[in-house]
């Protein structure tokens, strides 16, 4: 654990309900009108504007379920735009790069800043820049929470957004103001604490931020574990957290979905997974990895009691690691074949690529399978079709991914693809 | 006992010590310095090599890796190499031109649209034509903007006539809008080029 001789400060940038703030962007008259957008599939709320929180429309809950709510308050609704939510989220993170030496982008919509010795008088007002040249630049509203520690930063963002009395900016290097604020936070509000670990500090007792940040290391370091030991370090303003400069590498490569409607037949079960697992050779090729096992899965709903219940999934292990989407797509068909069922109603599938590792690394492995040449022939074939899909999304796919897509997700409620498709730039009045 | 016994005494012992080849690679190693930049690298393949030793006795088909290729962008306007006489122009090369570094100062900031409807027209902004958006300039009076009015985003020329903020068209045929407080106004973002098919 490398504490600071200093106190330092670190802050968090984070989007306030960041995929309908874009959406908003390009539509102003949704300013003020309650939005909400909706998961793969139209399934689920995955985002909310402030009105729809208020009317007590909790985060995932299915669309069905509050149905009701949406009409009587004409909720508007939007599919997920994933290609306009990438775009703006880019703009943003380049926005914070002129205000700090070392920044991590932490997930689509946060970013941390090491602001150790940049705003030495006043950060709230160095923050308050922030917040202001990223709203000017990219029409995205952010909170900035500051604090000597990760935790700290990410506690002050939670109240800067909470109350609106702090102009959604405040810093936690105040103690006076971090005990105020601690004592009113529940401790399940904490960066890292789950809700199993919740009910275990609730049962001794420890029911705010403030009543676990008083705790002993040790002790909590004997009862749970260095995690939450950190953490109550980290809530006492000893750093533990160190800014990642570089986001690590992607242990496990997931793509699975919904189908829009049940699917019966193997074909159409397999041209869905070729088309996840292209999608997925895609992400794996994109941090120079390849992948040494290859798992599947098949269900079918789980919640309609009425239907036959089935799933199963299975694993391969591959001799040589790879990262051709011609091989895992043949291996994954293969082990469809392998738990396939006729006689049930398929509703998910998708795929899991394990033990990834460097392509640098393994490529030698390869070497004795294939030669050199065809090896290089193979990458470069890649190589040209990832870079071919790039510019024309949809452009080629291998052979096994039907372009019917007839299982594809309904995007009934999509907004246009405003920044990253000619055909569908904003249009803007001119009368 | 024989002689050959006796004469050996007290030297070396046929036969004793380490085989030839008997290492984990099947052959003879030495210890050398390397980079320690390239161990993993190495490791990996002394480790490969440790394993087809296990299997066969083939040593063959361990290649080491091959220096990590860049890319080189070659600039189109090299001269032809001519044994002798180098090309005059050769001393001009420049990188290419990109329309972005005309049209664009802040990436993160612009946008593009595409304008509908004909108020613009004195303004050289046609159906049709996509305008290039930068959020982040101030929208001073003389500019033309893009601004939300009463929930659309809509194109004018931010003018002043005495205290009033107007929003101009450009074409006789349309009406400015004079702000009032009843008019929700949002600059969204100034308009710096047209692109204009012809």
């Amino acid at each position: 654990m490398n504490s600071l001789s200093a106190p330092g400060l670190i802050a968090l940038v984070d989007c306030n309900n960041f995929y309908v703030s874009c959406e908003r962007v390009f539509r102003p008259d949704l300013c003020n009108k309650p939005v909400a957008v909706l998961s793969n599939n139209d399934g689920c709320i995955v985002a909310r504007s402030q009105e729809v929180k208020d009317l007590g429309i909790k985060m995932a809950v299915p669309v069905y379920q509050v149905q009701h709510l949406i009409k009587r308050h004409k909720i508007q609704l939007f599919s997920s735009n994933y290609a306009l939510y990438a775009d703006m989220s880019e703009r943003v993170m380049q926005c914070l790069e002129p205000y700090s030496p070392q920044i991590e982008v932490y997930s689509i919509d946060e970013s941390f800043l090491d602001l150790t010795a940049i705003c030495e008088h006043s950060s709230t007002a160095y923050a308050q820049q922030i917040k202001k040249s990223i709203y000017r630049a990219t029409g995205i509203p952010v909170c900035v929470g500051m604090g000597p520690t990760k935790t700290l930063a990410k506690l002050a963002n939670y109240a800067a957004k909470k109350w609106q009395k702090t102009g959604g900016v405040l810093d936690l290097s105040d103690p006076v103001r971090k005990e105020k604020l601690m004592r009113l936070v529940p401790v399940n509000e904490i960066w890292g604490v789950g809700r199993q670990t919740t009910q275990r500090l609730q049962l001794m007792g420890i029911n705010t931020a403030y009543d676990l940040a008083i705790q002993p290391v040790e002790s909590i370091q004997a009862q749970f574990n260095v995690v939450i030991a950190r953490t109550v370090m980290e809530l006492k303003g000893i750093a533990c957290l160190s800014l990642e400069d570089i986001a690590p590498d992607k242990q496990q490569i997931v793509c699975s979905r919904s189908f829009s409607r049940r699917l019966t037949q193997y074909h159409e079960l397999a041209e869905a997974l070729a088309s996840f697992s292209s999608r997925a050779a895609e992400k794996l090729r994109k941090q120079h990895s390849v992948t040494g096992s290859i798992s599947i899965f098949i269900r079918t709903n789980a919640h309609n009691e009425n239907e036959p219940q089935y799933q199963r999934s299975i694993r391969m292990v591959l001799n040589q690691a790879s990262s051709d989407s011609r091989k895992i797509i043949s291996i994954a068909k293969k082990l469809l074949q392998e738990i396939f069922k006729t006689g049930y109603r398929y509703q998910k599938c998708g795929i899991t690529l394990g033990h990834i590792r460097p392509a640098a690394i393994s490529h030698q492995a390869d070497l004795f399978e294939l030669s050199g040449h065809q090896q290089n022939k193979a990458s470069q074939l890649m190589l040209t079709m990832d870079n071919i899909n790039q510019r024309f999304p949809k452009g080629i796919a291998i052979s096994a991914t039907h372009m019917t897509n007839s299982w594809q997700s309904p995007v009934e409620y999509r907004s246009r693809h405003y920044t990253t498709n000619w055909d569908e730039l904003p249009l803007v009045k001119c009368h | 006992m024989s002689d050959t016994v006796n004469s050996k005494r007290g030297g070396a012992r046929s036969g004793a010590g380490r085989k030839k080849g008997s290492s984990v690679y099947g052959e003879s190693t030495r210890a050398i310095r390397v980079p320690e930049s390239m161990l993993p690298e190495l490791k990996v393949v002394l480790g490969l090599r440790k394993q087809k030793a296990r299997n066969t006795s083939d040593h063959s088909a361990v290649i080491l890796p091959a220096e990590q290729l860049t890319k080189l962008n070659i600039p189109l306007f090299n001269g032809k190499v001519s044994a002798g006489f180098p090309s005059p122009a050769d001393d001009y090369i420049e990188k290419t031109l990109d329309l972005n570094d005309l049209l664009i100062q802040k990436p993160a900031a612009t946008f593009f649209v595409r304008a509908e409807g004909e108020s613009m027209l004195g303004a050289g902004i046609h159906p049709n034509d996509i305008l290039v958006v930068d959020r982040s300039l101030e929208p001073v009076i003389g500019k033309i903007v893009i601004c939300a009015l009463n929930g659309e985003l809509t194109v004018k020329r931010l003018k002043s006539i005495g205290k009033e903020i107007v929003l101009g068209a450009e074409n006789p045929a349309y009406a400015d809008i004079i702000v009032q407080e009843y008019i929700e106004l949002v600059i969204w973002g100034v308009v710096t080029n047209v692109i204009h098919p012809l």
